[in-house]
């Protein structure tokens, strides 16, 4: 896989990850969210498990503790954060949470100043668009943000970021598959257990119906075993930076999904020119990290150097 | 790998590749039943994605098993009508253009790597989704007076573009690359 693919399968993982919406449209509000990330990530685990059983044991093999002790790490800091933006969206809107979110941009390339990594001056360049772009599209709401959801949001940010500097790092130096599958047998883990907490009945409650579990099965496989392995996939060739700029797309996505697709599968969003202005200045700073501005020519070849 | 081992005759193993690729363009068709955008003739279908990958790919058993999976997934979600035989063709035909188009128009080996190759495959990509709406709603609008042609049309041009382009792209990209898949081409 060359830069080019690698920043093409990102945008694939975005635009997958935007869905997520839509998918759990279908899922009723009493089913805690610990519950479908448990269920959700074990039968992603089960078919990357069972699809790719002997590289999977191959790495092992070859990696032993290593790669387990890495993913349980990922597994922490993804639950992590996934929880405290669980908390922190609560003190939202939508679409303020959802551009909130989108702040790792801007949390990244600190975090990896504080861990001693060079930034290069496009990927500020970037930053500052996206950043912009984000408080744009936050318009007048911005005066409204309540200090506890930000600093939830913000915290969560700061996880994430760690995160993806942490994937990026273990992605070339284990198999993508292994590190997917591992990734999510601990996720799901740790979501169970905090399931079992918060809801000792666990599957009693869950009004099990076609749609939920079609629901399910669409994430499992589709943002999950495919999104979350191309990603790592994509991680090896892409920098931390780079791979978090294009997630901020997602933004953009969700506010096309909004916009064209029918109100019987998600909330029709309301375009205002802030949300529009916003959105471009997210895309722009995207672009910008994905062209080669010095115009080399990735071909072929390219894969070999890589 | 049993397969070699056994080393089978050539039509067994079209018959077995076809069921298995029917069988994984059942798992990821069926559940997406749920979302309908015009109940019993269309929905939206990332199975799409799978287009060009059964086409690239797996030559004739997976343009073959591209259209059975359309028609079983039909008869599964009760949509069988007189227009799924429109749908079957189309079906087929659509991966067709990609197995068609590399095999004996561009012939040169198939790959993703450039600006210029992915263009190139959103051109198929697009040729592909229009023969497969020109078939479709004018067979459905001529069996069901009542359809909305235009959206129909625009529905089937839209899945059989947006999936194959975002998400038929890096799939296919993750399969030749990562993966170690070779295209039949």
């Amino acid at each position: 896989m060359n830069k080019l693919q690698a920043n093409i399968c990102l945008i694939c993982v975005t635009l997958c990850w935007s869905t997520e919406v839509i998918i759990f449209s279908c899922i009723p509000g009493n089913v805690l969210p610990f519950a479908t990330t448990f269920i959700c990530n074990a039968i992603a685990a089960i078919i990357l498990g069972s699809c790719f059983y002997k590289r999977i044991k191959n790495e092992l093999t070859r990696s032993g503790k290593k790669i387990i002790l890495r993913c349980l790490l990922l597994g922490v800091l993804n639950c992590g954060y996934n929880t405290l933006y669980l908390y922190g969206i609560k003190h939202f809107d939508v679409s303020t949470g959802a551009f909130t979110f989108s702040m790792t941009v801007v949390v990244l390339p600190v975090v990896l100043i504080t861990m001693k990594k060079t930034v290069g001056a496009k990927t500020w360049i970037s930053v500052a668009l996206v950043l912009t772009g984000i408080i744009t599209a936050l318009g007048g709401n911005i005066t409204k943000i309540s200090p506890v959801g930000l600093l939830l949001m913000l915290l969560g940010c700061i996880i994430r970021a760690v995160f993806i500097v942490k994937l990026n790092d273990f992605a070339g130096e284990f198999d993508s598959i292994s590190l997917s599958a591992f990734i999510s047998v601990f996720v799901a883990a740790i979501s169970f257990v905090i399931w079992l907490v918060l809801q000792p009945e666990t599957f009693a409650v869950i009004p099990w119906s076609g749609t939920i579990i079609a629901s399910l099965f669409i994430h499992a496989y589709f943002i999950i075993a495919f999104a979350q392995t191309l990603n790592i996939f994509a991680q090896k060739r892409a920098t931390a930076t780079g791979a978090t700029i294009i997630y901020s797309l997602e933004i953009v996505f969700s506010l096309i999904w909004g916009t064209v697709l029918p109100e019987n599968l998600i909330e029709r969003a309301v375009l205002t020119p802030f949300n529009i202005i916003g959105a471009l200045l997210i895309v722009s700073g995207s672009v910008i990290e994905i062209i080669d501005i010095n115009g080399k020519r990735r071909g072929i070849y390219d894969v070999k150097k890589n | 790998m049993t397969l070699k081992k056994i080393n089978p005759p050539k039509p067994v193993k079209f018959c077995v590749l076809t069921a298995l690729l029917v069988a994984v363009y059942l798992i990821i068709a069926i559940p997406f039943k749920v979302m309908s955008v015009i109940p019993g003739f269309t929905d939206i279908r990332p199975v799409m994605l799978l287009k060009p990958v059964f086409g690239i790919f797996f030559g004739i058993p997976g343009c073959l098993a591209f259209a059975v999976g359309n028609l079983i997934g039909d008869i599964m979600s009760g949509s069988l009508r007189w227009s799924s035989a429109a749908g079957f063709i189309a079906n087929f035909l659509g991966p067709f253009v990609f197995y068609l188009f590399y095999m004996k128009i561009f012939k040169k080996p198939f790959y993703l790597r450039t600006i210029k190759d992915i263009i190139r495959q959103l051109a198929v990509i697009i040729i592909s989704a229009v023969i497969e709406a020109v078939i479709i709603s004018p067979a459905v609008k001529l069996l069901y007076p009542e359809i909305d042609m235009l959206l129909l049309f625009v529905t089937i041009l839209l899945n059989g573009t947006v999936f194959p382009f975002m998400l038929g792209i890096p799939l296919m990209i993750l399969m030749q690359e990562e993966l170690g898949f070779k295209p039949v081409l």
